[in-house]
């Protein structure tokens, strides 16, 4: 056995390597404070260290066998990852981590299969010798499917994405971090790997799919984690949005590429990279941010927070910072990309088909959409948890979390602030990177005169400065703020006005309540179940009645296509079994209506075919089939 | 370069007399005795005396965030289009850059709104959250129609891109994508068929529910950062959908630029007298016109290139 290709290092693999290490640092340390509250430690540590080093495999992989099995290694280890809590609250993390389990197996499959097909089942060969066989296997199609099934069940696309607002929450949150924002992006690669790599060139077809995909999935994403009340939840669903616009990047890119424009083929490419970095750190933070409130008020109900800002400063600031870059504000790293993204959306003006032109727009439109969704639901998970009353009595003993959690998510918003303000830096690692997969360079072209204006390809494209854009808010800002402080304001605290209303906890706007009109509106697609209950307030001196209402958003995918699927599933293995469990005469007749269906379906299809013939056979074959075997019961 | 500041300097000052006007013009269609077009300094003036009143429960974001909300606006005023040719403008910033700015101090004043813990604050941060959400997708199909037509994305060389060639260029086009603008101009600085910015009634009210526990300084900071909103977007429509008489000497350039500043006000108040105020949820539909326009627009310039 030669060990040839086991492994590879070139520009791609280093990105991510990069990623890897840059996502898991701050989680390390993050998870150094974060020990004391689980249980089973040396199961975590184990997982923990065995899940890092498998991502790391998977991206420096260097054939389909040392890529499979650091995949699966990595599937595992993040299944075990799951459990790791599995004590404490069993009923939503089994069935948690069962799901993750088969849905990650499920892409396995499309993967082995893919890897079989373009290997000819030879394991050791390396990736380009894969390219020549894909070249000549006469379905290129087939092999492209099989590698979105096996990439986006991973990274959570529509529909394909059902077990992350399940996975996320179940799991310790320092995982569901490093899941979220470390393991999505390995499937990223994977899709970067093995379109470039092995199935290089691409028809159109493909290229617009994946953006249908990512438009789908970053709308439904937001939309669905606009309806979360569960932190975890909420922030799972907004992975499947960005996977999403990480997708749409990818798709322009691609269908550039097809249409041979590859200027815009690389900016487009060079933003979903970019973007991929991007959501790592901050989706990164945010859980972690999660992670530290839920920590101090051990429950993951949205509702029962409020007020943390006062009482845990840095995971607060942190989060607030992660939030702004998630809703794509300027001038943060979020921004930037989805930036990129847009402008490589508008250089479909370059596109020479009409029809495509016109389509691209619907895909700003839903791009935008999101954009504007994702500040509503953002402002919701800030506001709610962090600002106003508290709203539960766990919210008011929440204190500031201990010195490792502090430390690691100051060192992912360093993260953060690293890639807005050092994004020519990494645009340069994305564009060599690009260069290595037989792009063109386009570095010189984004930053024509100096590294602080990011130019679009597009022709006439707009530019931004990030670091231009920051410095002149932070100085306004500051501006502001000392003029302030200069005229010296006498200040008087006071309770919340409110027009008069005494306000409490009970009264200010729930999450619930924050995104209703929001709810009202997608109405169609959301179709919440709502509960009141009403009971007699137990203090018997203010009888008041107690009224709580409660929504609940039952996902349309998984209520559609999966449930849908499980119960043709179980139809057709109670038929199978009743088949099984037939009396002896019931198999003879069977054998009979089988020689009849052959006869009948030789005489129809390779000897001469009629309409009348095949409808008399087919009546005869029906009432035997009605009478032998089913009989009259039925 | 100078006339670039006096440009700043006098869409800063101008900001609540095109407010007043608003205010007092339709008072007057409505035979009401109307208010002083200078009220808005008045305004300004007498909350710079006052006292500051701040939240026992309100947490250091009501302390910073009128700052935030006002930054991005004044930052998003250095990059519009000059107001004659020849003068000084920066166009390293795009149309999105534009937006997201807009964004910014939106998604810090809806952080004020939930800060003090009063239902109002939330009641008009959910409303604006769902209004600027729809808002956005037509706003940027607008900016990229425009965008296509200027043949620049930079929002200061667009303007003088549009203003070279207008009329003649894709009249058809041009005028749509106007019309989108023109709603989301009302939409964005909660004029009235969106929001009624006048009214303290809780069934009706966005941006004032927001900002109802908010007092002296602060709320000065805020009503000059909603000012300074209406006239960014009234710059904006000007530069973009009117850009004539940029030819000029820079004072009589100015002066005309100024004109058309005080005429989107005036039309802004024609439209507040002659329109109700919509339902929240018939809200969507005047925003669903504007994105069909903006689609309308792309699709006339891509297919008829008119």
């Amino acid at each position: 056995m030669t060990m040839t290709h086991f492994f590879q290092l070139d520009g791609l693999s280093m990105l991510f390597v990069g990623l890897i290490v840059l996502g898991t640092i701050p989680n390390a340390i993050y998870s150094r404070g974060y020990l004391p509250h689980i249980k089973r430690t040396g199961h975590y540590r184990i997982h923990y260290i065995t899940f890092v080093l498998s991502m790391l495999g998977v991206v420096v992989a260097g054939n389909a066998l040392s890529f499979l099995f650091f995949w699966e290694l990595m599937s595992l280890t993040s299944w075990q990852l799951i459990l790791t809590e599995a004590s404490d609250d069993p009923d939503q993390v089994l069935p948690a981590a069962r799901f993750y389990f088969f849905m990650t197996h499920f892409g396995f499959v499309f993967l082995l299969l893919f890897f079989l097909i373009v290997s000819h089942g030879d394991f050791e060969m390396s990736f380009a010798q894969m390219h020549g066989v894909a070249g000549a296997f006469p379905y290129a199609t087939l092999l492209f499917f099989f590698l979105l099934l096996g990439f986006l069940s991973k990274a959570g696309a529509v529909p394909l994405h059902v077990w992350l607002p399940y996975a996320h929450p179940a799991a310790p949150s320092p995982v569901s971090a490093l899941m979220s924002g470390v393991m999505l992006k390995v499937a990223i690669y994977g899709m970067f790997r093995f379109l470039f790599d092995v199935l290089y060139p691409w028809p159109l077809e493909w290229g617009i799919l994946v953006l249908v995909v990512g438009a789908l999935s970053a709308l439904i994403g937001v939309l669905y984690a606009l309806s979360e009340h569960d932190i975890k939840a909420l922030l799972a669903n907004h992975s499947i949005e960005n996977i999403g616009i990480i997708l749409i990047g990818f798709g322009m890119g691609m269908i550039f590429d097809s249409l041979k424009l590859p200027t815009l083929s690389s900016f487009a490419f060079i933003a979903a990279l970019f973007h991929t970095f991007n959501h790592m750190s901050f989706k990164s933070l945010l859980f972690m941010g999660a992670g530290s409130v839920l920590h101090e008020t051990h429950t993951k109900n949205i509702e029962s927070y409020g007020g943390l800002l006062k009482s845990m400063p840095v995971t607060a600031l942190t989060f607030l910072l992660a939030s702004i870059s998630i809703s794509a504000l300027p001038p943060t790293n979020g921004f930037l990309s989805e930036w990129m993204i847009f402008q490589s959306m508008l250089g479909s003006s370059h596109i020479d088909t009409m029809s495509l032109k016109l389509a691209i727009p619907f895909a700003i439109f839903a791009l935008a959409l999101t954009g504007g969704l994702a500040i509503a639901c953002f402002v919701k998970a800030f506001g709610i948890t962090f600002l106003g009353l508290h709203r539960s009595t766990n919210a008011r003993h929440a204190r500031e979390v201990n010195g490792w959690m502090r430390t690691g998510m100051v060192l992912m918003a360093g993260v953060v602030i690293g890639l807005m303000l050092l994004a020519p830096w990494f645009i340069a690692q994305f564009d060599a990177a690009l260069v290595g997969l037989g792009h063109p360079g386009i570095y010189a072209d984004i930053f024509p005169d100096t590294v602080f204006t990011l130019h679009s390809v597009a022709v006439h494209g707009g530019a931004v400065s990030p670091q231009i854009l920051l410095a002149v808010l932070l100085g306004v800002t500051g501006f502001l703020y000392y003029g302030y402080r200069a005229l010296h304001v006498k200040e008087r605290l006071h309770r919340t006005w409110a027009c008069g209303y005494r306000t409490g906890a009970r009264t200010q706007y729930s999450a619930t309540g924050f995104a209703g009109p929001i709810r009202r509106f997608f109405d169609w697609l959301y179709r919440p179940e709502e509960h009141v209950d009403t009971s007699e307030e137990p203090d018997p001196e203010r009888q008041q009645i107690l009224r709580r209402y409660s929504m609940h958003v039952r996902p349309l995918f998984e209520a559609s296509l999966y449930t849908r699927t499980a119960r043709i599933a179980n139809g057709i293995s109670y038929w199978v079994y009743r088949l099984a469990h037939f009396e002896q005469t019931r198999y003879a007749a069977m054998i009979f209506n089988l020689m009849l269906t052959v006869l009948f379906s030789y005489r129809i299809f390779a000897h001469t075919f009629s309409w009348a013939t095949l409808i008399l056979e087919s009546v005869v074959l029906l009432i035997s089939i009605k009478i032998l075997i089913i009989g009259e019961k039925g | 370069m100078i006339l670039y500041l006096l440009t700043l300097t006098l869409l800063v000052f101008i900001a609540p007399l095109l407010l007043g006007l608003i205010k007092a013009l339709k008072m007057r269609i409505l035979f009401k005795r109307p208010v002083s077009i200078w009220q808005g300094y008045r305004d300004t003036a007498k909350l710079m005396h006052k006292e500051t009143l701040l939240s026992e429960e309100a947490s250091g974001i009501t302390r910073v965030g009128p700052f935030l909300v006002l930054a991005p606006l004044l930052v998003a005023l250095l990059f519009l289009p000059p107001a004659a040719e020849h003068a000084y403008y920066i166009n390293v910033v795009d149309a999105f850059t534009l937006t997201g700015l807009l964004s910014l101090s939106t998604f810090f004043l809806m952080l004020i709104g939930l800060d003090s813990g009063s239902s109002f604050g939330g009641i008009g941060a959910s409303r604006e959250a769902f209004i600027a959400a729809l808002v956005e997708p037509a706003m940027v199909l607008t900016i990229f129609s425009v965008s296509m037509m200027a043949g620049d994305l930079g929002i200061a060389q667009a303007g003088l891109n549009l203003a070279h060639h207008f009329p003649a260029h894709h009249m058809a086009s041009f005028l749509f994508a106007g019309i989108s603008f023109f709603i989301l101009l009302l939409a964005e600085n909660g004029r009235i068929p969106v929001d009624n910015p006048e009214t303290h009634l809780e069934l009706t009210m966005v941006h004032e529910a927001m900002i109802l526990d908010l007092s002296g300084i602060y709320l000065a900071i805020i009503e000059t950062a909603a000012s300074i909103k209406f006239v960014i977007f009234a710059s904006l429509f000007v530069s973009l959908f009117l850009p004539f008489g940029l030819q000029f000497a820079p004072p009589l350039a100015l002066a005309i630029f100024v004109g058309k500043l005080l005429l989107v006000a005036v039309a802004v108040a024609l439209v507040e007298v002659n329109t109700a105020k919509l339902r929240l949820f018939k809200v969507p539909n005047l925003l669903g016109v504007a994105i069909v326009f903006a689609f309308l627009s792309l699709i006339t310039y891509y297919v008829l290139g008119a």
